[in-house]
């Protein structure tokens, strides 16, 4: 079923948090809802479940609008972001709950209880109550709860929060597994990009209450729409230098490039203001396009290596390379930019698009 | 968490401690002794007094002891021994009438005010007002009549003071007769056994306890439930204005009660547009009103304890029953009910045992009638039979009795609800990793 928010507002009192939202989610898609803490991810979800009112704007889940529909009337599972298990009843009883209150039959409900905890890989703690287990227990048990009674939608209020990182993963799959199997739409809210990236179909980038960009994680990865969006998504993160335009160069006083073939056409006027995003990978050892600089700080990753690289004008560049270690720290090396892939946004933090 | 190994803590202690023990611990044991006496405002808590009572008369009567006797013991006199003589030197008579009477008539004793008249006529300076003569009447009447003496010799003298005068044998059976002191027993507890009252009085207190418990907590419950799910504005005000009850004293509550149902009150006036004829409503349904007035002033606690645990419940617990179908009365029975179910226990216990052992209200409000014991309780009771008797004789080792089993009555209960409370530990086991 497909989810639609027309001009969605919400205000708490005089604080407005969202403003004007629009997003479609397809029948079926599993869309993530991405954005740092305080920008509205919960209020939407909320919102869309029925358990905020709407202050403005139309919820339709597809052709029927449900914005004045209370929640007990929406078939809409959720997932809370604190599992909001019922600590005094037992772990079948909680997944019972939804069935229970649907007055279902006891043969019924006993039926669909053990199918879906069958799924989960969970028979076996049907007769322990919330307290007695696990956060990732209990993170299964709420996704169980959720489906049991076959949602139209599914929203998921950061769910992996709580998990330890092997278990995240194992989860990760597992949800978006279940999510194909029933094949119902779903929105995952979270603040981890890379769970973002790896569980959903398109990922919604939240911030203030607005929807920056709504794309795939490679749309989002190499064609941000602004400063904010390239800054979020990429981790570790892009690095930003400010400077300025000037006869087919950009120059800042610790470097300089020749533009790209294909800004030079663009509506660049020569001295005007711009900042370059350059993402890690994009500064190698090389010598095309050289900036130099001191290093000042290396961390290990693992396979990479991440360096920090600061300028003569003490503004700073992050590359991330693989293969040994080339240099220490307090060295002045001169590595080459990847000038292709590099970012341009304008004053306004709007990215300055290739012609 | 770390113990302090000093008795530091102890000397904080110490204030409470004697409070503790001066107003709770002592009085249990003295209750619990005094219920073994006979003690009563007859014999005095002290004991060993020698008294004279009417009591006194009679049994000497019965006894067939000299009539004489006990005519004179009942009888007052007019004695001039020292002490009245001091009594006479304070009122305003002539010096020459004072050394007179110092020098003629100390020591004397007449049995009646004629005689007294008769004798003061003698004198050679008389008194001559009637008031004079009466003045000095007054402050030489003596009788034995219902003063205390400590010991055998004092009472003895207090004898000799009204010109009675026995023999050893004679004086020692009186003695013995006029002795007041308690002595140990255990028949208050073959009385409580026996009396007919217990039972009446047992049956009174249950319901009491049962219908004004049910009241308050029920009532408790709904208020908390309501106020949750109000907009937030009016709980306030709704939660605020309940804790008047809690705010007002008790004597100016009750009083409002009286008023509202007595024959000219609030409720006959208004029920009397609806045909009823006016009546005092107290009288004729005196239980109705004793469990309202109880059980409403209850409730503001239990509404504040209810209150807040359900605030206390996450919120996401209720919105996960929300999206899972559940409407208001559904969160309340599956939800919230279960989840209070220890705050309910909590308030119903301490409920309990306040309602067993107060009895301001129904003292204040029926004082255990209208009628016999229609409304009395076994506390009341208690207070009545050794604290507030009507008839006079307050029965110190009676109602000492009826507290101790109330007393025995409270510790059981409180244990059982301890054993209750115990049973959360039981509930949540320590969480296991699998
Ligand atoms: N009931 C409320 N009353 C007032 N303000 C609220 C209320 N609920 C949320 N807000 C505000 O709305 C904004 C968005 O809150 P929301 O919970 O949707 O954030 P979020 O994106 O889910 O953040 P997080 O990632 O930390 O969970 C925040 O600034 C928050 O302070
Ligand atoms: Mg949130």
């Amino acid at each position: 079923m497909e989810i639609k928010l027309e001009k969605f507002s919400k205000s708490f009192g005089s604080v407005k948090v969202i403003e004007e939202l629009d997003l479609t989610v397809g029948n079926g898609e599993m869309i993530a809802l991405l954005g740092p803490s305080g920008c509205g991810k919960t209020t939407t979800l909320y919102a869309i479940c029925g358990i905020h009112r709407v202050s403005a704007g139309r919820i339709l889940f597809g052709d029927r609008d449900v914005t004045a529909l209370p929640p007990q009337e929406k078939n809409v599972g959720v997932v809370f972001q604190s599992f909001a298990l019922y600590p005094h009843l037992s772990i079948y009883e909680n997944i019972a709950f939804p069935l229970r209150i649907r007055k279902e039959k006891n043969a019924d409900i006993e039926r669909k209880v053990r199918e879906i905890s069958a799924t989960l890989y969970m028979e076996h703690l049907l007769e322990r109550r919330p307290g007695q287990l696990s956060g990732g227990q209990q993170q299964r048990v709420a996704l169980a709860r959720a489906l049991v009674r076959r949602p139209d939608i599914l929203l998921m209020d950061e769910p992996l929060a709580n998990l330890d990182a092997s278990l995240r993963l194992e989860m990760r799959t597992e949800i978006r597994r279940i999510q194909q199997e029933s094949g119902c739409t779903s929105i995952l809210v979270t603040h981890d990009q890379v769970e973002a990236m790896s569980m959903c179909d398109r990922i919604a980038l939240m911030n203030n209450g607005v929807i920056q960009q709504i794309g795939t994680p490679d749309d989002m990865y190499h064609q941000p729409r602004n400063k904010f969006i390239a800054g979020f998504i990429g981790n570790p993160p892009i690095s930003f230098i400010d400077g300025a335009v000037e006869n087919g160069q950009f120059t800042s006083q610790g470097m300089s490039f020749g533009l790209p073939d294909n800004l030079k056409k663009a509506s660049l006027t020569s001295g005007q203001k711009v900042s370059v995003g350059i993402r890690p990978e994009h500064l190698q050892p090389g010598s095309e396009n050289p900036v130099a600089g001191e290093v000042t700080f290396i961390e290990s990753q693992g396979r990479e290596i991440l360096y920090d690289l600061k300028l003569g004008d003490g503004q700073m560049l992050r590359s991330i390379q693989s293969g040994a270690r080339t240099c220490k720290l307090g060295d002045r090396v001169t590595w080459s930019i990847n000038v292709n892939a590099v970012l341009f946004f304008d004053a306004q933090d709007e990215r300055i698009l290739p012609a | 968490m770390r113990r302090l190994r000093s008795f530091l803590p102890l000397w904080f202690m110490l204030p409470a401690s004697v409070i503790v023990t001066l107003f709770f611990v002592i009085p249990v044991f003295m209750t619990f002794a005094f219920s073994f006496t006979t003690m009563s405002s007859d014999t005095g808590v002290l004991g060993n007094r020698y008294i004279v009572s009417e009591a006194t008369l009679l049994k000497l009567k019965e006894l067939n002891i000299d009539p004489v006797l006990v005519a004179s013991l009942g009888e007052i006199r007019f004695v001039f021994d020292d002490t009245n003589l001091k009594n006479i030197s304070q009122l305003n008579l002539k010096p020459s009438l004072l050394k007179e009477i110092n020098t003629k008539l100390k020591n004397k004793v007449f049995a009646t005010e004629k005689k007294l008249y008769a004798a003061l006529k003698t004198l050679k300076n008389r008194p001559r007002s009637f008031k004079d003569r009466k003045a000095i009447s007054k402050a030489t009447v003596s009788s034995m009549m219902n003063k205390e003496f400590l010991t055998a010799d004092e009472f003895s003298q207090g004898l000799v003071s009204v010109g009675i005068n026995l023999d050893a044998p004679a004086f020692n059976q009186l003695l013995e007769l006029t002795n007041t002191s308690w002595h140990w027993t255990t028949d208050n507890y073959a009385e409580l056994m026996a009396s007919d009252f217990t039972l009446k009085i047992l049956g009174n207190t249950l319901f009491y306890v049962f219908c004004t418990l049910f009241f308050n907590v029920g009532f408790a419950l709904l208020l908390a439930l309501a106020t949750f799910y109000m907009p937030s504005g009016q709980s306030k005000i709704f939660r605020a204005l309940w804790l008047i009850p809690r705010i007002s004293p008790s004597v100016i509550y009750v009083l409002l009660w009286k008023w509202f149902t007595f024959d000219s009150g609030f409720m006959s006036h208004f029920l009397s547009s609806f045909g009823f004829t006016p009546q005092d409503w107290l009288k004729e349904f005196p239980w109705v009103f004793v469990i309202l007035a109880n059980g409403f002033v209850g409730a503001s606690m239990g509404m504040l304890i209810f209150s807040s645990a359900i605030v206390a419940i996450p919120g996401d617990v209720l919105r996960a029953a929300e999206v899972d179908g559940a409407y208001p009365l559904q969160q309340i029975r599956r939800i919230i009910l279960p989840l209070l179910a220890w705050p309910i226990l909590f308030v119903t216990s301490y409920q309990t045992l306040s309602l067993l052992t107060s009895f301001e209200y129904i003292l204040l409000l029926t004082d255990g009638g209208p009628g016999f014991f229609t409304t009395e309780t076994w506390a009341l009771n208690a207070y009545h039979t050794a604290l507030s008797n009507y008839f006079g004789n307050l029965r110190y080792g009676f109602g000492a009795t009826l507290a101790v089993v109330l007393v025995v009555v409270g510790i059981i209960l409180s244990l059982l609800y301890l054993r209750l409370f115990d049973f959360k530990k039981l509930v949540t086991e320590p969480q296991i990793e699998t």
